[in-house]
């Protein structure tokens, strides 16, 4: 069964309890914990232990995309505490010390990043990256990809190279203004062109922004996507309808 | 694959014409003086430019700059490329860089207005075929794939090459499906071919229009560059088929993966049309004497156009021909044998596109005749 669900981010800004009693009424059974501002994160460790995630079998965590590079260091060592088997996604252009994010080995995941940023778009980009942190693994950001090349040519790059690091996927439509929109049309087809180059267990977390309304009908796009889900999950055709019973747990 | 070897402000490494001149044992010292003329060229006009660098825009500078054929009478071919979202101002930029260049004393493009102004990604790549696509639209597509290079930031570049890149190819329903031995890709080959005999047509259309003036220089550019660009396009082409491997068609066209066959023309087109035929060329020591051949005569018609030295009537050669009345062609020496060298390449040409006994020239006949 494939690993499909939404970053909390997504679904509530800044606000993952919410995002987490929102989705516990939808088919997912994955989901990231977004804690993109450094003021996010520690109230969200402090209450990780507590927070009842058994129905999600994937669960991962995405680091802040901004800090001083003076809380560096006490970030990671925060950031270890997590569950081991949680990856950590963390934007490239935040690296300061690499030495301390290599501590964090497989469990952190690099993303490839939206044409605003300097570094971590490309393949070329991205290789420096990986050499100085060898056993990291990549979040592929394929919203992203397409910002940076709508003919999907960077995006197959980019799987080709690093598929043996891929951990998870991201997947939204990223707009003029780098921005996660809910997945255009156009969007679905660009993804397909590539859609067969992600192996089905690769978890997959939707970043559209969308209101729980949308959520169902987002899955689904993700689904028309990314061809090759989960028998149960693409041929439910009521994941169109908010009102409609998805079966999935 | 065929390697990474030129884009942009990157000297030429592992250079294919210097293999081959090695193997020839030729010396085509024009060719390496422009081919180096044009790369600091570029750096200084990069460093020129440089505030203008932009996400979403790229100065692209097409023609003897582009190739690596730079000369000191050149004149500097560019657009400002947008790919990005409209603004008002693009004009603006584009206004400002034409006044830098002035001010800097470059030689200004033609004055059909295909260069020196704004060009947009959109156009380029939804409009190929069709009324909307104009003789100018044609021109900055087919150049920017077989002869542009980026000065400054090149996203926008790339972008754009690659989506029209994936248009061509992805369209090719032949190319995909069909049952043929050779993989070629013909929508993008039929536009290539398209341009050349476009660019034929419109040397009589400014015959007239300009009254003879500059016949013959436009006449030797017509059957020596023009004609490369079109046989590089041509080998652009025919890369999709002859450099690569029987495993890479296998894993590309049954599955039709659009996106490695961009990869694969993407740093086919990163060549100059020189060093596309010559790494070409490499492949086939057995038509070694027809490669010589046309690279002494292309060597020695750069080596004209760049000749700073004063004939009899106090202008350099290429100024001798620009002036050059129509009249006075069957009597000009100069013209003479610059028309000899044309031969010379146009002999070469057919030789190994028409005559030999290779692959080069059974594609050309399957796919560049008929």
């Amino acid at each position: 069964m494939r690993l499909i669900g939404f970053s909390t981010g997504a679904v509530a800004y800044s606000d993952f309890r919410r995002a987490l009693e929102v989705l516990s009424n939808e088919p997912v059974n994955c989901v990231e914990l977004s804690a993109l501002r450094l003021h996010e994160v520690e109230p969200l460790l402090s209450t990780v232990k507590s927070l009842d995630l058994r129905r999600y079998e994937y669960v991962s965590f995405h680091a802040p995309s901004k800090f001083p590079v003076e809380e560096e260091r006490s970030l990671v060592e925060r950031l270890s505490c997590l569950p081991p088997e949680w990856p950590i996604i963390l934007h490239p252009d935040v690296i300061g010390d690499y030495a301390l994010w290599r501590s964090l080995g497989p469990r952190l995941s690099i993303e490839n990043m939206d044409r605003r940023k300097p570094v971590g778009r490309t393949v070329e980009e991205l290789k420096p990256v990986f050499d100085k942190l060898p056993k990291a693994t990549m979040c592929f950001d394929i919203g992203h990809a397409r910002q940076c090349d709508k003919s999907m040519t960077e995006a197959y790059k980019l799987l080709k190279t690093f598929q043996s690091r891929l951990k998870q996927i991201h997947i939204s439509e990223v707009n003029t203004a780098s921005q996660h929109d809910p997945i255009s049309y156009a969007a679905k087809l660009a993804f397909q062109e590539v859609a067969s180059l992600i192996s089905p267990d690769i978890p997959v977390i939707i970043e559209s922004r969308v209101v729980p309304s949308e959520i169902r009908q987002e899955i689904h796009r993700a689904i028309e996507a990314l061809p090759g889900l989960d028998p149960i999950l693409a041929s439910c055709k009521d994941l169109r309808g908010r009102n409609s019973a998805v079966l999935m747990h | 694959m065929v390697e990474q070897l030129h884009i942009g402000l990157m000297p030429v490494v592992d250079s294919a014409i210097d293999k081959l001149a090695a193997r020839l044992g030729a010396n085509w010292a024009n060719l390496r003086a422009a081919r180096k003329m044009a790369f600091e060229k570029r750096r200084a006009i990069q460093t020129d430019l440089s505030e203008f660098n932009s996400a979403d825009s790229s100065i692209i500078v097409y023609g003897s700059l582009g190739r690596d054929e730079f000369t000191p009478g050149s004149d500097l071919d560019w657009t400002l490329l947008v790919d990005g979202i409209a603004d008002p101002s693009h004009l603006d930029v584009a206004l400002a860089i034409k006044a830098r260049l002035e001010e800097l004393g470059h030689k200004p493009p033609g004055r059909e207005g295909v260069f020196g102004s704004l060009a947009f990604s959109h156009e380029l790549i939804h409009q190929i075929g069709g009324q909307d696509d104009t003789n100018a639209n044609t021109t900055r597509r087919i150049l920017l794939l077989l002869e542009s290079a980026a000065i400054g930031r090149a996203d926008a570049h790339k972008r754009a090459l690659s989506s029209v890149l994936h248009r061509y190819l992805k369209e090719d329903r032949g190319l995909w499906h069909g049952s043929g031995k050779f993989k070629v890709p013909r929508f993008l080959l039929n536009d290539i071919a398209r341009y050349w005999r476009t660019m034929a047509v419109d040397f009589a259309s400014k015959q007239r229009a300009r009254g003879n003036e500059g016949f013959a220089m436009r006449n030797l550019k017509l059957r020596m560059s023009r004609k490369l660009i079109f046989i590089s396009g041509l080998l652009a082409c025919f890369s999709c088929h002859l450099d690569l491997s029987d495993a890479e068609k296998g894993q590309i066209y049954p599955a039709e993966a659009v996106q490695p066959l961009v990869v694969h023309l993407q740093r086919h087109l990163e060549l100059t049309p020189l060093e596309a035929l010559a790494a070409a060329l490499l492949g086939f020591e057995q038509l070694d004497a027809s490669s010589a051949k046309l690279f002494r005569a292309y060597d020695a018609f750069v080596g004209i156009l760049a000749d700073e030295s004063l004939l009899s009537d106090g202008k350099t050669r290429r100024k001798h021909l620009e002036d050059l009345a129509i009249d006075d062609l069957g009597k000009d020496t100069v013209f003479a044998n610059a028309r000899e060298i044309s031969h010379e390449f146009r002999d070469a040409v057919h030789e190994i596109f028409l005559k030999s006994s290779t692959e080069l020239s059974q594609l050309t006949i399957e796919y560049g005749v008929f």
